[in-house]
């Protein structure tokens, strides 16, 4: 194993006191209610917390909480393109970067960025740039920075969220806000905005239509940006789930929008009328 | 004008105020930022802290984990702290390996682990020679403004005293330890660490807890370390102008008061966080 | 007078058929939207139909554009150019820095043939200058002081003292008296504040 001279020696090897737990691993319940009170079945989503403009050096940022999952996103930009190419002369750049502290997760995470991270990136990428109105910044790009804080689940969806939320106050211009929305599909029944447990718990029912979708949503236009899904799912299965999920951004949108509307109020009076 | 002044000659705009002894923001030189506490928000982590000081604000969360003891020291678990500067906290910091201020950060951290004795590692033994906790210190910068040693360690301090290891027992037959996640107890804190850190401008006027912009100017900058004891744990000043003696005395008295302050704050919020479980 | 209108990007804020589109906003199918999250602003300019635009505090001028005035520092000269930072454009201070070239020919308006880079700029001044072209793929933004009104505004000697502009190509130090060659400005009233 290579040394990391750079960070402070660690044991080589060490193991999580969960792995030598005496409780059996939890599992799914295949019916009934989910363990935080929601019902199934329903687009019920967790409510969510959200603040703009918490961090002073940004151009932008926000911070999501919903339930036990906690995110930050901060904007940098539009800022010089450190390389250029041809395309970079008319349209700007959008960079992205998810990262998972490493405190985060029931188990502790990697210094180093792991694979699912860079997954989550680009997707989290891929979502947001048809909401971004690039051409107006030639030249530059746009940097927009997740930090996954505490993951209790649907982490994508609540990204795609708050880095809306971070290049809006950032005052990048945008053709709509981008809502991000998950479920999990277990069986017949679904759960809309899993916990951490929902989305990785093994489940007890049938082995059909057994996956999870994200979809990243424009309200406004009525568009969908971004979207993932991975399991097994029947096709009628697939296109209910779409369906659930733009509900589910619909019951954040009125939140969402006061949280910025608030943020803007704060940053500066309204201009005089002249 | 100010605006322009500020940019073009920021130095200069510096000097204008200190010599009216007070500062752009308008604290006085030896004046701190407003420092929060937050303590325990992250469940995920065995023990955690959030720690603002005027907008610089750090997270520290403290996973633990088994291993086993060094053949050199079998009696003494491990803490391994490491400070993050992620490009979140600020646009002077790029994706990647730790850079050269993260580095120097996470060993300043453990120096002062290690000098300070805030926790014996022979507490972390749980079987000599056999098992002991290695504690996954993660202190990450969120929003960088200055004055991020002090940051670090009020939030190291804070999520120490927030740790709660599970019980582990070791069954004598198997050689397995068998570990039990509801049964959880608090880490013994020896010392009460607290730093103070201080920028130096044009060789004699002394500022405390400097903001990024303070410490891009200042000649050069250094932070003290004291415990509850009064006693000096670390002092740490990595080059720049030269300093007296009688400056440093005035500096580690302040940095004495300062410990007093962080501490009573942290076992207010410690109260306060106690009282509503 | 009513509370000013705040929107999010999205927000649908009239027909074509009411406004002219200003800044802040887009059109689609025959509508203007927001895409940014500010204040509803109606302006008359004369015309029909009021121009509507979403304005946030300062930051409405992200990035240097073609033509725009531009105050930078100068960072390093050789020769052939003298690149510099752009801190403000027209008078709202940039977050980044965007780099800039002034290429030898484009310092002063005649006689380009005899400019001296290191008699016109020195690393340090604050100069101001105007952007001529958002440079390809190898350069920076192109800009020119080729104007008046363009050029050195704040200089500092060998001696550490702030000059004071004598002509429009010297500046004298007050400590030392010393002359030195700059490429000096005419300032104009209203950048004063800048």
């Amino acid at each position: 194993m290579p040394t990391d001279n750079k960070r402070v020696r660690r044991p080589e090897v060490s193991q999580s006191p969960s792995v030598f737990a005496c409780r059996p691993a939890a599992v799914l319940p295949a019916a009934g209610p989910r363990a935080d009170g929601r019902r199934r079945d329903q687009v019920d989503v967790r409510p969510v917390f959200v603040r703009c403009g918490l961090v002073s050096q940004a151009k932008g940022s926000a911070y999501i909480e919903a339930g036990n999952s906690k995110l930050m996103c901060c904007v940098y930009g539009p800022r010089e393109t450190d390389r250029k190419d041809e395309t970079d002369m008319k349209c700007g750049r959008l960079i992205t970067d998810m990262r998972f502290a490493p405190f985060s997760c029931p188990e502790r995470g990697s210094w180093i960025q792991g694979s699912e991270e860079k997954d989550l990136s680009l997707m989290l990428q891929e979502s947001l740039r048809p909401a971004v109105c690039l051409h107006r910044y030639p030249r530059s790009q746009v940097e927009v920075n997740v930090m996954v804080l505490e993951n209790s689940g649907s982490v994508l969806s609540h990204a795609i969220t708050c880095a809306s939320l971070a290049l809006a106050d950032a005052g990048i211009e945008m053709y709509d806000l981008v809502l991000g929305c998950s479920i999990r599909q277990d069986g017949a029944s679904y759960m809309v905005d899993p916990t951490y447990l929902e989305e990785n718990g093994c489940s007890s029912g049938s082995e059909d239509n057994q996956g999870r979708l994200t979809v990243a949503f424009l309200p406004s236009l009525n568009q969908i940006s971004g979207l993932q899904s991975d399991g097994e799912m029947a096709e009628e299965t697939l296109t209910a789930g779409v369906r659930t999920c733009i509900e589910g951004c619909y019951k954040l949108y009125p939140v969402i929008q006061q949280a910025l509307a608030k943020a803007t109020r704060k940053a500066a009076p309204p201009p005089s009328e002249s | 004008m100010a605006a322009g002044f500020k940019t073009a000659e920021p130095l200069e705009y510096h000097r204008s105020f200190l010599k009216e002894n007070c500062r752009p923001d308008g604290r006085e030189l030896a004046e701190f930022r407003t420092t929060t506490l937050n303590i325990g928000s992250i469940s995920t982590a065995d023990g955690s802290a959030l720690v603002k000081v005027g907008n610089t604000t750090v997270i520290c969360g403290i996973k633990a984990e088994l291993t086993n003891p060094t053949v050199e020291a079998p009696s003494k678990g491990y803490i391994v702290p490491n400070v993050d500067l992620p490009p979140l906290c600020s646009s002077r910091f790029r994706p990647g390996p730790p850079g050269e201020q993260a580095q120097a950060a996470s060993q300043f951290i453990a120096d002062v682990i290690e000098s300070s004795d805030v926790i014996q590692t022979e507490d972390l033994c749980i079987e000599r020679g056999k098992l002991c906790w290695v504690l996954y210190c993660d202190i990450m910068c969120l929003d960088y403004d200055g004055n991020l040693l002090d940051a670090c360690i009020i939030a190291l301090l804070a999520a120490l005293k927030n740790t709660q290891l599970p019980e582990v027992t070791i069954k004598p037959e198997a050689c397995t330890p068998e570990v039990n996640l509801e049964k959880r107890n608090g880490l013994l804190i020896h010392k009460h660490p607290v730093g103070t850190s201080f920028c130096v401008f044009d060789n004699s006027i002394l500022i405390v807890d400097p903001t990024a912009e303070e410490e891009g100017l200042s000649s050069a900058h250094f932070t003290v370390v004291t415990d509850e004891g009064d006693r000096l744990c670390s002092v740490h000043k990595p080059g720049g102008t030269a300093l007296s003696g009688e400056k440093l005395q005035e500096c580690i008295s302040r940095a004495t008061a300062r410990q007093r302050e962080i501490q009573k704050l942290i076992d207010k919020v410690i109260q306060s966080v106690k009282a509503a479980e | 007078m009513s509370p000013m209108k705040l929107c999010v990007p999205g927000d649908k804020l009239c027909s074509t058929e009411d406004c002219i589109p200003g800044t802040g906003v887009y059109l689609r199918h025959g509508y203007i939207y927001s895409s940014l999250a500010g204040y509803v602003l109606r302006k008359n300019e004369g015309e029909e139909l009021p121009v509507i635009s979403v304005v946030r505090e300062t930051e409405t001028q992200l990035l240097p554009d073609v033509g725009a005035i531009v105050t930078c520092k100068v960072t390093s000269i050789n020769p052939r150019f003298a690149k510099v930072h752009i801190l403000y454009v027209g008078s709202t201070p940039l977050k980044d820095r965007f780099r800039g070239t002034i290429r030898k020919e484009d310092v002063r308006a005649t006689e380009k043939d005899k400019v001296e880079t290191y008699k016109s700029f020195r690393p340090g001044d604050i100069v101001l200058a105007k952007v001529i072209s958002l440079g390809d793929v190898q350069s920076n933004y192109l800009l020119t002081t080729a104007e008046n009104e363009l050029g050195v505004v704040v200089a500092h000697s060998e001696a550490g003292a702030q000059m004071v502009p004598i002509s429009w190509c010297e500046m004298q130090c007050p400590r030392t008296h010393a002359k030195e060659f700059r490429k000096v400005a005419r300032v104009q009233p209203e950048y004063l504040q800048a």
